[in-house]
């Protein structure tokens, strides 16, 4: 008869560490708010936002080379655990300096502490090998994030808020339906059961298939992609830079260890085929939907999707190596798209977003440093050198040539090539020569030295990592 | 020391965005100096020995490596360096400044392509030295013209292409570092049912470069919405990337499929050469014209590279740098004409020659070259491709190659006759002829059609050319 008080050991917690840094901070946020003078509540929030980030992720990175489970297998540290909690963490730090405009004054303590307990879901996500764990983290993520939706004054962002609690909500429910059908099927929450159980057949592939929908949902994977532009157009700027890494972030991590470690070695590759054609829908179907977008906001939501796409293509085959460039590319999707929702900062204005397509027209010679950035950003998600696009592109096609996914490869190079008219289109609507683009007033522009910061670490880092593709070993992911 | 032919001019190009935009002249003047100094640094490296850094070891091994040797590599380095000097030399576009910096960005990148001795490298310098020449289309190009996009579409359509070839290539032999290596790599790709695929992508990229008919259509457009400067130094030297990429890496690592396949590129160099003839004859624009007839041309050193004999292989290489050499001097020439006159039409051009005589000195001596006038360099690629087709035993494709090679005679001297030739045009503005600047501009390039018609063997390579491998690398 087990206890229903588990006994933690301290082994658990420390596995947990990064976790708790960043669910114990918003509390610190919110008390500050309460006590610091109204002039300096948004820097002070800001400032202990990034330190919460920033310390979590230095914790987050000692576990390096120690993998261990925690909580009777409900949690794994360890390396895989570790890249992915660090993305999070970055996705949600460099978002940072997009929030100036979060919400009203008053308002950017509570809407910073939601931040970071979403982020707090996705670390948990990171590490969690027990279906509870993971639908725990999913739904702290979520609903943070249904709020945060919802923060910006524009009724569009309720609607696109209201949006996503419902759509994601299905989405919740296909997902614990599955878990209930794997429950059913091994009479055990936790992967390892699956990986090693040898329940009904059938149970398990209905099972794995929903739980597989509940994800696709989550990653915004062709054919269930619909919510992400409209939600992506609605959400504050920051909000929409955040979910378009920290979520994929999350979510991956899951897929990736669902993928990798919790199927049975004789069904796994057939139980996972319908993922890859889905792969292969989102790499066509999210850069045939960007053509058409006037929206810069829209359009990265669809290159989102059809970048997601390629992250879940190098998985493939479940290889060890395809794995790690799966990890790189979700790195460098990372950089290089929070470098161009930072350009789309540095673009906005008081009362608007820069995210009309119209606002970058003639930007090249308006504000050469911006246009230059954005530039490269765009290069470097249409997988052109000298970026760590090209790099991440070349060593998927590598994977997936070897794990036998050919195809997969063709229809990579073909979402390629579409979507090379998608970021080119933007280059051309900011370099092409027009009349009577009047260089713009000088003194209309604050300094933006923050924003500057984050484009500036994007954009060495997406240089860097085109010509040092390190991706790390250790970091096969446990379900134990 | 190899790297820095590639390192400095993109180096450079950064660097010349710091200077204040009205300094023009010291941009185009940096730009000058820096080409001509890579261009004597090029010649003083001949022969050095190549340069590696790790880059990736899994999943294959891919170096950093660069190398000239004494080969094809050097002289089309030596061509790039050359005709972006002459280039610039002259060239009076607006914001010189950005143009400027465009065209050392276009000169380190494609230093690249043809220095890289790994297919990862190659790949990454050949979708680099895409992107200025977009640029440049856009910033300099004619308004409303849709040429930059169909530029960018056809060609980073071959570019992904490439890379997947790469990658497949990279997984199945386990390392990318191949271009100009010793024969006997490639038997572990060929038999394999990649094989053929990856001939497929190679083949799909270099034929749009290059261009070969039918993937040709973006390039008339480009050539002619082009600046002068740029035009010279893309249709001298970047369109020979995809011939290059056919002589060093295709032949070499795929020999196979070469043979599979070399009766559909017979075909389809033979129609590029018979219809870019046809089509140059009856053009009005000279930039036209000039574009057309590279059509015809290249298919041409097409016909020479898949003939599988050593004879016609070195004429090919021959005739990569004649073409580069004559084409670059021709859009010069034409840009020269055009800015004193207002106009390329034949029809609204006439009798130039008499008041400038020294420009239609240079356009002679150029289209001489183009239509294969003995002891000029484009008779002797000629003369060396046709006898090794024969010699290989591909007689017809000799024979129907003589007939463009007839009709280039007819469109290069409509072309002079029509510009410098007949009657004035009264209502076209005469200005003086050529200044020294401009002189200077064409002469390099003259002198060096005139040395490669005379003595092309060191291009060549000896007589006894066993293979692609060592043409690439010399064999000295």
């Amino acid at each position: 008869m087990p206890t229903l008080i588990a006994p933690f050991g301290n082994a658990d917690w420390l596995a947990l560490a990064p976790v708790l840094v960043v669910a114990v901070a918003p509390l610190v946020v919110l008390l500050a708010d309460l006590l610091v003078p109204r002039a300096l509540r948004r820097t002070s929030a800001l400032a202990l936002t990034a330190l919460a980030l920033i310390v979590a992720g230095i914790v987050s990175l000692q576990g390096w080379g120690h993998p261990f489970s925690a909580f009777g297998g409900g949690f794994q540290a360890g390396g895989f655990t570790i890249v992915f909690q660090e993305v999070a963490l970055l996705g949600a730090l460099l978002s940072l300096p997009l929030a100036g405009r979060l919400g009203r004054d008053d308002q950017t303590g509570g809407g910073l502490a939601l931040l970071l307990w979403s982020t707090c879901g996705a670390l948990l996500m990171a590490g969690a090998s027990n279906l509870l764990t993971i639908f725990l983290g999913l739904e702290l993520l979520s609903l943070a994030l249904y709020c945060l939706c919802a923060l910006a004054a524009a009724p569009s962002a309720r609607e696109a808020a209201l949006k996503y609690l419902i759509l994601s909500s299905t989405a919740s429910g296909f997902m614990l339906y599955g878990m209930a059908l794997l429950f059913g099927a091994t009479g055990s929450a936790q992967l390892a059961a699956l990986a090693t159980g040898s329940g009904s057949h059938v149970l398990l592939a209905l099972g794995s298939g929903l739980f597989l929908v509940g994800f696709a949902f989550k990653l915004s994977l062709v054919p269930f992609h619909v919510w992400t532009p409209d939600v992506y157009e609605g959400a504050p700027l920051p909000i929409t830079a955040f979910m378009s890494v920290v979520t994929k972030a999350g979510a991956l991590a899951v897929l990736a260890r669902f993928a990798y470690a919790a199927l049975p070695q004789a069904d796994a590759q057939a139980l996972l085929i319908p993922i890859w054609v889905i792969a292969a829908l989102s790499m066509i179907g999210g850069n045939v939907g960007a053509l058409a977008q006037t929206d810069m906001k829209r359009l990265l939501a669809y290159s989102g999707i059809a970048q997601v796409g390629y992250v879940v293509a190098a998985l493939a085959g479940t290889t060890p190596l395809g794995l790690r460039y799966a990890m790189f590319y979700l790195v460098a999707y990372a950089f290089m798209n929070l470098g161009a929702f930072g350009i789309v900062g540095l673009l906005s204005r008081d009362h608007e977003e820069g995210s009309r397509l119209t606002a970058y027209a003639g930007l090249g010679h308006r504000r050469p440093f911006a246009a230059a950035a954005m530039t490269f950003f765009l290069l470097a998600l249409a997988g052109l050198p000298p970026t760590a696009g090209f790099t991440g592109k070349l060593l998927i096609l590598a994977s997936s040539v070897d794990a036998g996914y050919g195809w997969l490869a063709g229809v990579l190079i073909a979402g390629t090539a579409i979507s090379i008219y998608v970021y080119a289109k933007i280059i051309y609507a900011m370099y092409a020569r027009r009349t009577g683009t009047a260089p713009e007033a000088q003194a209309a522009r604050r300094p933006e030295p923050l924003r500057w910061l984050g484009v500036g670490i994007c954009a060495v880092a997406v240089f860097v990592m085109a010509f040092y593709p390190l991706a790390p070993s250790d970091v096969l992911p446990q379900v134990k | 020391m190899i790297a820095t032919l590639i390192v400095v001019p993109i180096l450079a190009a950064v660097l010349l965005l710091l200077l204040p935009r009205r300094a023009e002249g010291t941009a185009k003047w940096i730009g000058v100096a820096i080409s001509f100094l890579a261009f004597f640094a090029t010649i003083g490296l001949a022969g050095a020995p190549d340069e590696s850094v790790r880059w990736l070891q899994r999943p294959f091994t891919a170096n950093f490596h660069v190398g000239l040797g004494h080969g094809l590599s050097y002289w089309i380095v030596l061509l790039l360096t050359l005709s972006t000097g002459c280039a610039l030399m002259a060239t009076n576009v607006p914001r010189r400044r950005d143009f400027v910096a465009q065209m050392l960005f276009l000169l380190g990148a494609m230093a690249g392509v043809f220095l890289a001795r790994d297919l990862v490298l190659f790949a990454l310098f050949w979708d680099l030295m895409l992107i200025p020449v977009f640029f440049i289309l856009l910033g300099w190009g004619p308004e409303r013209s849709n040429s930059a996009w169909r530029y960018l579409l056809y060609n980073v359509t071959g570019g992904v292409a490439l890379l997947l070839a790469v990658a497949a290539y990279g997984v199945l032999e386990g390392s990318t570092d191949l271009i100009g290596a010793s024969l006997g790599h490639g038997a572990s790709v060929v038999g394999n049912g990649w094989g053929l695929w990856i001939f497929a992508g190679f083949a799909f990229a270099f034929a749009i470069k290059t261009p070969v008919w039918p993937f040709h259509t973006w390039m008339p457009a480009t050539y002619v919405d082009l600046p002068a400067p740029a035009v010279a130094v893309v249709s001298a030297v970047q369109s020979k990337a995809g011939l290059y990429g056919f002589i060093a890496i295709v032949l070499p690592l795929l020999p196979e499929q070469v043979q599979a396949a070399a009766g559909i590129m017979f075909v389809l160099g033979l129609v590029a050469l018979v219809y870019g003839a046809v089509v140059a004859l009856v053009q009005d624009d000279a930039k036209s014209i000039v574009a057309y007839s590279s059509l015809s041309h290249l298919g041409l050193i097409v016909l020479g590279i898949f003939s599988g004999n050593a004879l016609a292989l070195g004429g090919a290489a021959v005739y990569v740098i004649a073409h580069g050499l004559f084409s670059a001097g021709l859009f010069l020439a034409i840009d020269q004409f055009e800015t004193r006159e207002g106009s390329r039409s034949l029809k609204r051009l006439g009798g130039l020659g008499a008041r400038n005589p020294k420009l239609a000195g240079g356009l002679t001596i150029v289209a001489l070259a183009a239509l294969g006038l003995p002891g000029l360099c484009g008779f002797a690629g000629e003369i060396l491709i046709l006898t090794g087709l024969y010699a290989s035993g591909n007689v017809w494709p000799a024979v129907i190659a003589l007939v463009p090679i007839v009709l280039a005679a007819a469109y290069m001297l409509r072309l002079f006759q029509d510009v410098m030739q007949g009657p004035e045009v009264a209502d076209v503005p005469q200005r003086p002829d050529l200044t020294l600047l401009e002189l200077l501009a064409l002469a390099p390039l003259v002198v060096a059609i005139v040395l490669l018609g005379v003595n092309p063997g060191p291009v060549a390579g000896s007589a006894n050319v066993q293979s692609a491998v060592s043409l690439v690398q010399g064999t000295r």
